[in-house]
């Protein structure tokens, strides 16, 4: 009896099992059989899927958009998903085949889905939606778009002129600043290295640092700026090509330089708390008024809004302070990208939600959430810190664009962890800038023989 | 149906889910490890392109491996010795004397073995922060205080001691509860007699208690292993994410950054496989290096 009980517990544990995996088999045909009944009826309705990263200017706008969208595109459904870590939702449904028909995921993200895509040629072109009408006006999104914001590699990630990201919202970076405690001790926001370092000097003598910086990856936008500035746009595309012996040049030699002496001026405890978790606490040394300049995007003021700041406090922001003698400062403009992949199913909706983005009517609905699109007037209406942020290009500064060139996967090399994980070693005083620039030039040698 | 037969399918109706489920989740996965890790691959496309041993060339002149590879080693090392050694001396405390608030005492150290990684490193970023963490604090109260900050997770000297004491701190317990569930099975009479023979408490601890308890800590030992390369990996993700400047970056952490960020997925997987490898070798290496007579008693 008590051996019929075992085998029939046995026999029901392993008939469970196999009935589980059965049963989804069951309700996945059930459901596509739902599924093609759904799509008899409406015979046009169309899905279409897109994913977007939930950043710094929420979910809202979004699901706004989305609606906006279907109410003027009769037939069309759209499936949204919104993550802030949209990669880790996304990528086991593409693993299997199943891509979302458009993706709002900018590059430089730790997952480094967009660059992996790159680098795989999984990308759908976009070249013909610049000369797309923007649906309900009768202008074409690449005369909307901001002049210049489809010239660099940001968007023509192979440097052959055919675009594969869209440009989406941009925010100017810079340093930012307590412009109060500046007000307050008489001291003018230099406009050259040389008044860096006297600032330097004069906040040391009163307890201050000059510099400080939430981690290493802000790096990017502060030393493409810099380049820029010391050897004008050119210089700058080559670095970013890898263009042989350009990382060890006298122009880029400047740069380093430029760190190097920036690292003596910086806050002591910046490298242990420069990390993921502890970011903020560098961020909190320019409300503190322990730390002068922070390199960092627009999104700082609203990143910090709760955060208790020393009195007087007022934001301050400015562009980087030119390299050459006369020149011009420069402030490297950072924007999201859209993009389709290359497996996905509905690529014309896709190009038509695309070309939406830069209707005056989406634009108005990101605006509400602070997300300035690059097309032309939006940033005039901005009001407050905002206003002030976006017109750093009115004073003067050169724009700078850009990003490396999309490369094969390199096994090993990371130009990121050598170009920018360094300043860590060298404010620490682990590595010298001359080691620093050499490995760079190393990584560059060897990611130029992966240029695609 | 004969008995044998009968006999044999109850068996196999037994063990069938187990083995279906494990060849599943962990049989094919891992063949599939060692397989990915012939290809040079994105991780996304249907573009896998074979390049045989290519990866393991590679891996074997990347400096910043063998880098990872020290600090796990290191890890290993730093986090088995402090914790067996203090584990074992709660354990013996807790379980050879009696005294007020022993149950207090056996809960708070195995509290934090049920914390989540996230908290405990929550605690430790706010224990190690330069200006107002406790550690600075309380060596500010006693160097006066001019003493010069030390940064916990900043200086490249130091931070990886100081995850090694955040791991230290978090595994003590569970050995601790589980060197006490063996010394509870050692029978008192032991310890009588020893001490009729006029046997004083540290040799009994060394004499009896540890020799009995051999075969748990030979298990221990391996759990250490796997372990520790796992929740290094949790913690350093977490607190430093390798940093500064890969200064605490170990095996699995690496082979993260090359697998996604890198989109090297290929060689993500290569350097699983030596992970793989190592790790089987190194629990091998041990099992045989502390083999002993198992003791009756």
């Amino acid at each position: 009896m008590k051996k019929a009980l075992s085998v029939i517990l046995a026999v029901s544990m392993v008939s469970s099992m196999l009935v589980g995996c059965g049963n989804t088999a069951e309700t996945n045909t059930e459901k596509t059989a739902k599924e093609e009944t759904a799509k008899g009826d409406t015979a046009e309705e169309q899905v279409l899927k897109v994913a977007a990263f939930e950043g710094g200017y929420g979910a809202d706008m979004w699901a706004e958009v989305c609606k906006a969208f279907e109410a003027s595109h009769e037939g069309v459904k759209i499936e949204l998903q919104i993550d802030k870590k949209i990669e880790d939702v996304i990528s086991p449904s593409m693993k299997a085949g199943e891509y979302p028909d458009v993706i709002h995921l900018a590059t430089g993200r730790e997952a480094a889905l967009t660059e992996t895509l790159t680098k795989e040629n999984g990308l759908e072109p976009l070249t013909d939606v610049l000369d797309m009408t923007v649906p309900g006006e009768d202008v074409k999104v690449k005369d909307k778009i901001v002049p210049g914001f489809v010239d660099t590699l940001a968007t023509n990630p192979y440097g052959d002129g055919v675009t594969y990201y869209a440009p989406m919202f941009y925010s100017p970076c810079g340093l930012f600043y307590n412009a109060g405690l500046l007000k307050e001790k008489g001291w003018e926001v230099p406009t050259t290295w040389d008044g860096m370092w006297e600032l330097g000097e004069k906040a040391k003598a009163e307890g201050i640092a000059l510099f400080t910086y939430p981690t290493t990856g802000y790096f990017d936008a502060f030393m493409f700026a810099l380049i820029s500035s010391a050897g004008g746009s050119e210089t700058f595309d080559k670095a970013m090509s890898y263009d042989d012996g350009i990382w060890e040049s006298a122009d880029l030699t400047k740069v380093f330089d430029i760190c190097g002496k920036l690292a003596a001026f910086t806050e002591s405890t910046t490298v242990a708390n420069a990390n993921d978790q502890n970011f903020t606490k560098n961020q909190q040394l320019i409300l503190d008024n322990k730390a002068i300049f922070c390199p960092n995007g627009t999104w700082l003021p609203g990143e910090m809004k709760d955060a208790p700041r020393a009195d007087g406090f007022e934001w301050g922001f400015t562009a980087l302070p030119a390299v050459n003698n006369g020149g011009a400062g420069s402030s490297f403009c950072w924007f999201e990208q859209m993009w389709i992949p290359a497996a996905a199913e509905n690529k014309d909706m896709a190009k038509e939600f695309i070309a939406y983005m830069y209707s005056d009517e989406a634009a108005a609905i990101f605006a509400k959430s602070n997300a300035v699109q690059p097309i032309a007037g939006v940033s005039e209406n901005l009001e407050g810190d905002n206003k002030m942020f976006y017109s750093v290009y009115d004073n003067g500064a050169t724009a700078v664009m850009g990003g490396f060139q999309a490369t094969a996967p390199v096994e090993g090399v990371s130009m990121k962890d050598t170009l920018f994980g360094t300043v860590d070693s060298v404010v620490s005083g682990d590595k010298t800038v001359a080691d620093w620039q050499k490995a760079v030039e190393e990584v560059s040698d060897k990611l130029r023989d992966a240029v695609q | 149906m004969n008995h044998k037969l009968k006999k044999h399918l109850y068996i196999t109706a037994c063990v069938a889910p187990a083995i279906i489920l494990f060849t599943l989740f962990m049989i094919i996965p891992t063949i599939n490890v060692f397989r990915i890790s012939l290809y040079k691959w994105g991780g996304f496309s249907n573009t896998k392109t074979f390049v045989g041993f290519d990866n393991y060339r590679t891996l074997f002149k990347d400096i910043n491996f063998y880098g990872s590879f020290q600090n796990s080693i290191l890890m290993i090392v730093l986090i088995t010795i402090p914790t067996i050694a203090l584990a074992l001396l709660f354990a013996g405390i807790l379980s050879r004397y009696k005294f007020r608030g022993q149950n207090f005492f056996r809960i708070v150290f195995y509290i934090p073995n049920i914390l989540s990684i996230v908290v405990i490193a929550a605690i430790f970023s706010a224990i190690y922060d330069p200006s107002m963490g406790i550690l600075n604090s309380l060596i500010g109260v006693f160097k006066g205080g001019k003493a010069a900050q030390i940064l916990w997770l900043g200086d490249q000297k130091i931070v990886i001691f100081s995850i090694v004491i955040a791991l230290v701190w978090q595994a003590i317990g569970y050995y601790m509860v589980m060197y006490m569930a063996s010394m509870a099975g050692v029978p008192e009479s032991l310890y009588e007699s020893a001490g009729l023979d006029g046997a004083n408490e540290i040799t009994m601890f060394f004499q009896i208690t540890l020799p009995l308890i051999w075969t748990n800590i030979r298990t221990t030992l391996t759990f250490f292993i796997i372990s520790t390369i796992n929740l290094s990996f949790l913690l350093v993700k977490i607190l430093t994410n390798g940093g500064p400047d890969g200064a605490t970056e170990v095996f699995l952490s690496y082979m993260y950054k090359q697998a996604y960020t890198n989109s090297s997925y290929g060689y993500g997987m290569a350097i699983g496989v030596v992970v793989f490898v190592f790790s089987f070798a190194l629990a091998a290496i041990v099992n045989l290096v502390t083999k002993r007579e198992p003791l009756e008693f």
